[in-house]
């Protein structure tokens, strides 16, 4: 059907292009009071055309078809409004187009082909950006933004961490950066850290809910998008920078960016320092403390992080063309790898003459990436196409696992991505495109825990989005094919002596034994529909409805894995496996796509004093990929921490986890309110509850447990305050051989001063975080059992921006 | 022999599975598996390392690195005082003394392999290498010997300074607990001496302090005495010019002119006698170079490019034939594999293995020959003359294994060399011009362990 309407567009094309365009529109914005908004931003619905209002509000469009035109306002503190007019021949002029004030921080995202915002799109998305995202930086991207409504974080020791998604992570929530995949290894592995800094990020982006349409299998479970100007698109000069030291942990961090040019040539450059010790805790590390535990800090958790971006631009009439490079290295604990350990044992590696306590050393990982990105956005003033957008990067990462002092393991991906959106000009009042979409990832573990074979994972992708109003009504469609090729030559199926801890014979034979190995190859043609709805049923209100069908190729750890993955302390077994009388085999039964059938509905008021948004979803996953708990131990091969246990036998063992399909359903809800309750004080209530079961029975693991949170914020002249209290409640609703978590309440809170020197805009920052030192554990962490939330911190801070 | 015939059987499964919707291929080809013996350890790479680890040092730089066996992957690198003159391991192997005699400096590197004395059983532990803050700082350390857990450094003194010689011990406890009260000899005068240490003895050379030679001629016996050690006796018999020292169970040997000091203990009691040299010793050929084991029956005695056999209590001394070749020098030598061979390095890069079968109380051992020539392993094809000044092929043997590790300063190279097949094993290209390097680590791993 919808290609039926491609190729009939493409037809009309040369037909269009002649169409006369010599229309346009002038006026003014004004706010509900008939005061003129400066600085709104007014662009054509459509067309590539976008101004600001000068300071009495006044604008002027040119350019425009005959015929029909809708333009967008957004301005800060306003809702988002779309204009439709009736364009004579003559144009328009002073039209006076209303803005309704808002409480909600309305910005667009640009990880969607689709405008979207908080309040306009028919899928849930937030954005965390300017002074927000400052306040909220931390050194692990879940940790960053933990705080959005329908996101936890998997905290894995404050060393990384992952956004949780409506209760989805690892292979199900895509991390991309400026729109393309972040290209590192944190998607198998909660200890592997996500490789995009966030201090030096302009924006960050949260699709909640399936967003396969637009990314693919990766997105199931929603998209995480980091953007930042490395690839400049104008060249006015402007710098950002920060210095901040955070108490918890010594952090220490500095970052800064710079964006300038000359003529049509536009430069960036970032760079970014961190580093941090051991973080403090109130009480012992481990849940359940040996006789000789020490209270007060998480051993192994210091990390030290550099990196710099490199990036320029050549801007067009029409748009730019630029390429960056971004380099990163992390080097960090992994507390659930420790054999012990102290504070500062890599963050000091030069100062070996003076270490003179390094007896004890934890695993580390020591993270390197290298990332070249060309970015391109080019619009034709005529024709049927309007836009191109064009997306490269090759990715280049590599982290080693660092235990005594020798490599462990090594993951290497190596990656590559195209994706070229071409947007076609309102052709039947639909609005949209095609986007071509290619990746292409070589990864490689190497070492004692290359739990996965290396692989090779290429993906073709044609998707094709419309939208169009109709009335009060704004209806938007998708629809994306793909073909997910899996190549691995060497998958390897070792007999483990898998056993059950209740049996006692443990003299399984140990003679020759031989590793079966299989030349694996892999294809999927997954495919997404969606249809999504904003009405605008009366003024200041809407609700958005979207319904899904997502299909998720299986990753290539889900599949092929076999051996012992210390960052989730489990013997991990791909899905191509079966077991056969407590013995691997191959599985013979068909590897089957995840299908995912998501109901979304959100209600919205974003206009006047008081703003919410409220919205529920309803997704049932057939063929959940997950890991079944087989009942069996396998040696890890390795030791890590128990080893001076005497007596335990069984010590250096896993329980062993087999990837299996299953279907799962997982509801919830997400709400935000906001208050202005007057002029400096503003008032914020979030909540999000989900609930992920097995259809089976039974429960999944680490699903995030209700969180409530309230936030009272000021802000007059040059100070602003916030103090924020979340209560996370226990969460009793475990899987198999899973502790329940008892709930906690942090209360954080900041404050702010802004004061100018010269041109430069600085403010003065200290906050807070877990104020009343709460002992928290973290029940979608992987080592709740190990490593509590850090304890009372403050940090204090500068940052400025000319 | 089953992994061949299942070579040539070459199962080859073809899977191809579709799915119902037929938006799912898999394709699964068998190929041969790979055979690993069942025996193997599983636990090698996370358990106490066993194969230990080597101190080496740059020709030209003033720092150490500490690599890990068996691999040879770096662990750490430290930078000392300034550029080592020698590199001994200590009398437990757990640290290196990194000597930089000119600078009158001792500095230990912590290899971060031990053992603990638990009384019924040892525990193995390992940990990081490290930088001790204990240090030796008396004048000219020269000669370094260790047996049954001690090290004795002779410090020679210098004559230009007047400064006397001396003498410290040191456990492996000393150096860890960074002490100062471990016993120390001051002699009275200067001298290019040696010293063997005998638990709460110490045998050590004395010299005349009007001799026109920096040799001694003598040795004293003394007794430790807490922080010092009192003169007990000095032997009659005379050793003129000693250089080269060596122990092994029951004697201590040191080399002079006219032939071999032996001295023998039997509990509290030291007798001296001298082995004089044979009729092979020609012109100005002596023993300067000794070498024992505590195991061995036999010292090896080197005089220049000739090896002696010297069987202490029969008091022989016999030519052995090391088939030298155009190699006229030994630069590296030492008892291997627990006293069960004995290696030659020399001046061509020529590994020299003999098998040894003059253990003490082995029986029959003596209807053998002591030493059997096994095998000579050329280790470099490059051109001699291009050795870089001051540079030596060096040698480090492990206390644990049949390994021992050379360097080849021409090609930059660290070779492992298996002495049980007489085979090079794996060589690691370093960055630097080696120049010498010990071996560190447990050399009998106990059953216990403990990773820090």
């Amino acid at each position: 059907m919808f290609r039926k309407t491609i190729v009939a567009s493409v037809v009309a094309a040369s037909l269009l292009a002649s169409q006369v365009m010599a229309e346009s529109i002038s006026g003014v914005v004004k706010d509900e009071n008939g005061q003129p908004v400066a600085g709104a931003e007014v662009s054509v619905v459509g067309e590539n055309q976008r101004v600001m209002t000068d300071a009495e509000g006044r604008f002027t469009v040119i350019n425009l078809l005959v015929g029909k035109a809708e333009l967008h306002i957004e301005a800060r503190r306003f809702g988002h409004r779309n204009f439709r007019f009736a364009l004579p021949e003559q144009g328009l002029s002073d039209v006076s187009l209303q803005l309704l004030s808002s409480t909600i921080e309305v910005i667009d995202i640009t990880a969607s082909p689709f405008h979207a915002s908080a309040t306009e799109s028919s899928l849930p998305v937030s954005v965390l950006a300017g002074d927000a995202l400052k306040m909220r930086q931390a050194a692990t991207l879940g940790d960053t933004l933990k705080n959005e409504v329908g996101v936890h974080s998997n905290f894995y020791g404050g060393v990384a961490s992952s956004p949780i998604i409506r209760g989805l992570d690892g292979p199900r929530v895509l991390i991309t950066q400026n729109g393309l995949d972040a290209g590192d290894a944190s998607r198998i592995g909660p200890d592997h850290s996500v490789a995009a800094e966030t201090s030096t990020a302009t924006q960050i982006e949260v699709l909640r809910g399936p967003a396969t349409l637009f990314y693919g299998s990766g997105a199931i479970g929603g998209v995480v998008n980091i953007v930042d100007e490395r690839i400049p698109t104008d060249n006015t000069t402007r710098a950002e920078w920060l210095l901040q030291g955070t108490s918890v942990n010594d952090e220490k961090l500095a970052s800064g960016s710079l964006v300038t040019g000359v003529d049509n040539i536009a430069v960036y450059i970032d760079g970014f320092w961190r580093d941090n010790n051991d973080y403090r805790i109130p009480g012992f590390a481990e849940a359940e403390p040996d006789a000789d535990a020490v209270k007060g800090r998480v051993d192994n958790t210091a990390a030290t992080a550099k990196g710099f971006t490199l990036g320029g631009s050549y801007l067009l009439d029409n748009g730019f063309i630029g390429m960056s490079y971004g380099r990163l290295n992390r080097e960090y604990g992994i507390p659930g790898h420790a054999h012990g350990g102290h504070e500062d044992e890599h963050t000091d590696h030069a100062d070996h003459a003076a270490d003179e306590h390094s007896e004890e050393e934890g695993v580390y990982a020591d993270l390197a990436q290298n990332r070249y990105q060309l970015l391109s956005e080019l619009s034709f003033s005529s024709g049927f196409i309007r836009a191109v957008n064009t997306k490269l990067a090759y990715t280049d990462y590599q982290h080693s696992e660092i235990e005594e002092g020798a490599i462990g393991t090594t993951f290497k991906n190596r990656s590559q991505e195209a994706r070229v959106e071409i947007l076609h000009r309102p052709y039947q009042d639909w609005r949209g495109g095609l986007s071509l979409h290619y990746k292409f990832s070589d990864f490689e573990a190497i070492g004692a825990e290359a739990f996965t074979p290396p692989s090779e994972t290429q993906m073709l992708a044609l998707s094709l989005l419309e939208e169009r109003h109709f009335g009060p009504w704004l209806l938007q469609v998708g629809a994306r094919v793909e073909r997910v090729n899996i190549d691995a030559t060497d998958v390897l199926l070792p007999d483990i002596g898998a056993h059950e801890h209740d049996a006692d014979e443990h003299d399984y034979d140990h003679g020759t034994e031989f590793i079966r190995v299989f030349d694996v190859s892999q294809r999927f043609t997954p495919y997404s529909l969606s249809a999504g709805a904003v009405w605008d049923f009366t003024e200041g209100y809407n609700v958005g409805l979207s319904v899904s069908r997502s299909q998720r190729a299986p990753s290539a750890a889900e599949l092929l894995s076999f051996g012992p993955h210390i960052g989730t302390a489990a013997y991990e077994v791909g899905a191509l496996f079966a077991l056969d009388d407590n013995k691997f085999v191959l599985n013979r039964q068909p590897i089957e796509l995840e299908i995912a059938n998501n109901l979304d509905i959100t209600l919205r008021k974003f206009s006047g004093n008081t703003g919410f948004v409220f919205n529920a979803f309803y997704n049932q996953i057939d063929n959940y990929y997950y890991q079944q708990n087989t009942g069996l131990f396998a040696e890890a091969g390795h030791d890590h921490g128990a080893a001076e246990e005497h007596g335990d036998e069984h010590e250096d063992e896993l329980p062993v986890y087999l990837f299996s399909a299953a279907d799962v359903t997982l509801h919830g809800f997400e709400a935000e309110y906001h208050w202005q309750i007057n002029d400096p004080f503003k008032l914020t209530l979030q909540g999000d509850y989900i609930r992920a079961r097995l259809q089976n029975g039974g429960d999944l693991p680490r699903t995030p447990p209700i969180r409530l949170a309230a936030e009272l914020a000021y802000e007059r002249d040059a100070l602003s305050a916030d103090v924020r209290a979340t209560r996370y409640f226990k969460q009793d609703r475990v899987s198999e051989l899973e502790q329940a978590t008892a709930g906690y309440t942090l209360v954080d809170a900041s404050i702010s001063y802004r004061f100018d020197v010269g041109s430069q805009q600085l403010t003065a920052y200290l906050k807070g975080q877990n104020l009343t030192d709460q002992d928290a554990r973290v029940h979608t962490s992987f080592l709740k059992d190990l490593t509590p939330l850090p304890g009372r911190s403050l940090a204090l801070g500068l940052r400025g921006s000319f | 022999m089953l992994q061949t015939k299942l070579s040539l059987a070459a199962i080859l499964v073809s899977v191809s599975l579709l799915s119902g919707c037929g938006d799912s291929t898999t394709t699964i080809i068998e190929k041969d598996p790979i055979a690993v013996d069942g025996d193997h350890d599983d636990h090698v790479h996370d358990e106490v390392n066993t194969a230990g680890r080597l101190v080496i040092s740059a020709i030209d730089s003033d720092f150490v690195q500490v690599l890990a066996l068996p691999e040879k992957t770096e662990l750490d690198t430290f930078l000392v005082t300034a550029t080592p003159s020698a590199i001994y391991a200590s009398g437990d192997h757990r640290f290196a003394a990194v000597v930089q005699r000119n600078e009158d400096v001792v500095q230990f590197i912590d290899g971060g392999l031990w053992q603990e004395d638990h009384v019924d059983h040892m525990d193995d532990f390992q940990a990081e290498p490290r930088l001790m803050p204990f240090q030796l700082s008396q004048v000219r350390p020269t000669h370094f010997s260790s047996a049954e857990g001690q090290l004795a450094v002779f410090f020679d003194g210098n004559a230009a300074t007047g400064a006397a010689a001396g003498v410290a011990v040191l456990t492996d406890a000393d150096i860890g607990e960074d002490r100062s009260d471990y016993p120390q000899l001051s002699l009275t005068t200067h001298q290019h001496g040696a010293a063997q240490p005998r638990g709460e003895f110490l045998l050590s050379s004395l010299r005349d302090a009007n001799s026109s030679t920096t040799l001694p001629d003598k040795v004293g016996l003394y007794h430790q005495h807490s922080d010092h050690f009192d003169l007990e006796e000095t032997f009659a018999v005379t050793c003129p010019n000693i250089h080269g020292s060596a122990q092994n169970h029951d004697f201590v040997a040191f080399g002079c002119t006219d032939g071999v000091l032996l001295i023998a203990q039997s509990g509290d009691t030291f007798t001296a006698s001298k082995l004089e040299n044979t009729a092979d010793f020609s012109g100005s050929m002596r023993i300067g170079t000794l070498a024992g084991d505590h195991a061995a029956e036999h010292f090896v005695g080197i005089a220049g490019s000739a090896v002696f056999a010297i069987h202490a209590e029969d008091a022989e001394m016999e030519l052995l034939d090391w088939q030298p070749g155009a190699a006229s020098a030994i630069w590296g030598y030492g008892f291997a594999e627990q006293g069960e061979k004995f290696v030659l390095l020399d001046n061509t890069g020529a590994l020299t293995i003999f098998n040894y079968h003059g253990h003490a109380h082995s029986d029959g051992a003596t209807e053998k020959a002591a030493f059997e020539f096994s095998a000579k392993l050329p280790l470099t094809t490059a051109n001699l003359a291009n050795l870089p000044a001051g540079a030596r092929f060096q040698l480090a043997i492990s206390a644990a294994d049949d390994k021992v590790y050379v360097t080849d300063p021409i090609t930059k190279q660290l070779h492992t060399v298996d002495l049980h097949d007489a085979e090079v094993l794996s060589t690691k290209q370093l960055s630097f011009t080696p120049h010498r390097l010990t071996w560190l680590g447990i050399a009998n791993p106990s059953a216990d362990q403990h990773n820090h």
